[in-house]
């Protein structure tokens, strides 16, 4: 197939390992089917192609659009109107992010939203494994295969927002009081493992310890909400109880036994020390 | 993307981290001398700066089980006998220091707030509960300055004077010094100013008899140094009343007091000093 390409159209002989690339692109896409991701609105205008590398989002804007600017699609037009439309895609680009085929699709170019929708999705999947009870909870190596930094990040920020809106006076400080701490701790924690000899993953533990936060985040927000100190006391009990528990296995397996309590201490600390920074901003 | 699927595809238990690869480092350091040969590798001796950014050249500091911390950690309760530094000697931990200050830190901002609300409830009966968050900063600049300058302060002095110090040992000690104060800081509590100043005095003097015991032990009766002694048991009695002083006053009070009792203590380490300084002398000529 590739030697008929000289009889129709002259072509530039860079165009040829474009098109040979194209070729091969199409038929494994074809191959791989509907392992592709439906976006649920009309497809994106199709953007410019980069023009160092030829990438594979150049096959998927089918048809070829009509009053396109001729200069981002060259070589669209000698091959597009051949193939077929490969099947339930609509022509957007992350479609081919999602389908398993050739090295890892470039995201420079995608929507941001399939971005952020990817990232969030996977924030959820890690809270789901990290917080709520599941299998995988005993075994650390297995449980957050994934880790990612935003989840974490964002569980900082918006207790420090939470905590910095509840206080009344020196609202700034509080809001940097706390997001030391977290972030601080945090590192430190996972260096007091190290150093007593424990086996952790940095980035991964940094990303189990911020994923605990999450049941301290509600109870930040509840007692943003109900300003009893009654009600703070109970909520911020319950909600660092849970932390501990969510907290529990992947700190203790990651030492020798005989310093569980060692590694665990530290932990708990942090822990209390926000609780009662939540309980006493008034 | 990919790097980090494959790294935490990696069974943990083969990675110390993502610290770079340190077991290849001072495996290929040990040619440097038969000095280093009998050291086992993961106790390279922090005489090369390559040694001073990885982790495992400081796990030798925080080699200790659970029990062997709370040993410790009970013995420091009993100021009598000077015998902490034989039992560390072998083994000394900077866990102990660590995370004794910290907590340390973290009960006088809390307690310190909430034993204001008393006092000032105790006398007045009228204020409500604030929350000033200054009570972490100063805290935390107080304790931790004291733990890490006191002991440092001790070792040059002492190295310049002649005699063998580990610096290892005295953060050591002086952070087991402290753990009296963390149940102190729960019976400061109490907001009646007379039990007060019996509780932080009790506390104070036993954290400042353990220190004392142990130094003069450690540095075994050279007379001049007897000064250096006492001045570190003089020196743990006014950080007693600063932990007494920060659960009752208003924040800035403690500010001005701390800067002023700083500036009297460095000019009485100056005194101190010299004092000694011509006590060596003196000693040389004759």
């Amino acid at each position: 197939m590739s030697n008929s390409h000289g009889d129709t159209i002259p072509l530039h002989p860079s165009s040829q390992s474009d098109i040979d690339e194209i070729e091969n692109l199409i038929n494994a896409s074809v191959q791989s089917g509907p392992a592709t991701v439906l976006p649920a609105r009309p497809p994106s205008p199709p953007r410019a192609s980069i023009p160092v590398s030829p990438s594979p989002f150049i096959q998927s804007k089918i048809p070829p659009p009509p009053p396109q600017s001729a200069s981002s699609n060259q070589k669209v037009p000698s091959v597009a109107a051949a193939p077929p439309p490969p099947p339930p895609s609509v022509g957007n680009s992350s479609s081919i992010a999602a389908s398993g085929f050739g090295p890892a699709p470039n995201t420079l170019t995608e929507p941001v939203w399939d971005t952020v929708k990817r990232d969030l999705s996977r924030i959820v999947s890690n809270l789901k494994l990290v917080v709520f009870p599941n299998p995988y909870r005993e075994d650390p190596g297995k449980a957050l295969r994934d880790w990612d930094l935003w989840g974490p990040f964002f569980f900082i920020v918006f207790l420090g927002l939470t905590l910095s809106w509840s206080a009344s006076v020196k609202k700034s400080e509080v809001f940097a009081v706390a997001f030391a701490l977290l972030a601080a701790g945090a590192v430190i924690l996972t260096l007091n493992v190290l150093l007593l000899g424990g086996h952790i993953i940095f980035f991964q533990s940094l990303s189990l310890l911020g994923y605990c936060l999450f049941p301290l985040d509600i109870g930040a927000l509840i007692c943003m909400l109900k300003d009893n100190v009654i009600v703070k006391m109970v909520v911020v009990g319950v909600t660092l109880a849970w932390s501990s528990w969510a907290a529990y296995p992947f700190m203790s397996s990651a030492v020798n036994p005989r310093r569980k309590a060692l590694a665990l201490y530290p932990v708990f600390l942090m822990y209390v020390s926000v609780g009662f920074l939540i309980i006493a901003i008034n | 993307m990919d790097e980090s699927s494959s790294y935490s595809n990696l069974p943990t238990s083969h990675l110390l981290g993502s610290v770079p690869s340190v077991i290849n480092e001072e495996q290929k350091a040990s040619y440097s001398g038969a000095f280093f040969v009998e050291k086992s590798l993961e106790q390279q001796p922090p005489n090369n700066w390559k040694g001073v950014f990885s982790i495992s050249s400081y796990t030798q500091y925080f080699n200790v089980d659970t029990d062997v911390v709370i040993n410790r950690l009970i013995s420091s309760f009993y100021p009598t006998g000077g015998d902490f530094f034989s039992k560390i000697d072998a083994n000394p931990d900077l866990y102990g220091h660590i995370w004794i200050t910290t907590t340390l830190v973290f009960m006088l901002s809390s307690f310190g707030n909430f034993a204001t609300y008393l006092m000032q409830k105790h006398t007045d009966g009228t204020t409500s509960w604030s929350f000033d968050v200054g009570y972490v900063n100063v805290a935390a600049s107080g304790i931790y300055g004291y733990a890490i300058v006191v002991p440092l302060a001790f070792y040059f002095l002492l190295q310049y004077l002649g005699s063998n110090a580990s610096l290892v040992r005295f953060w050591c000690m002086w952070g087991y010094s402290l753990s009296i104060f963390i149940p102190t800081a729960f019976l400061l509590l109490i907001p009646v100013e007379f039990l007060r100043w019996m509780i932080i005095l009790i506390a104070g003097t036993a954290s400042a008899c353990f220190v004392y015991l142990n130094l003069r032990s450690y540095i075994e009766g050279v007379n001049d140094l007897t000064i250096m002694v006492v001045a570190a048991f003089l020196l743990q009695m006014a950080l007693a009343i600063f932990i007494k002083e920060l659960c009752k006053m208003s924040l800035v009070r403690v500010k001005s007091l701390s800067k002023k009792s700083l500036l009297c203590v460095s000019f009485g380490i100056r005194c101190l000093a010299s004092f000694s300084n011509i006590e060596t002398c003196n000693r040389s000529e004759i």
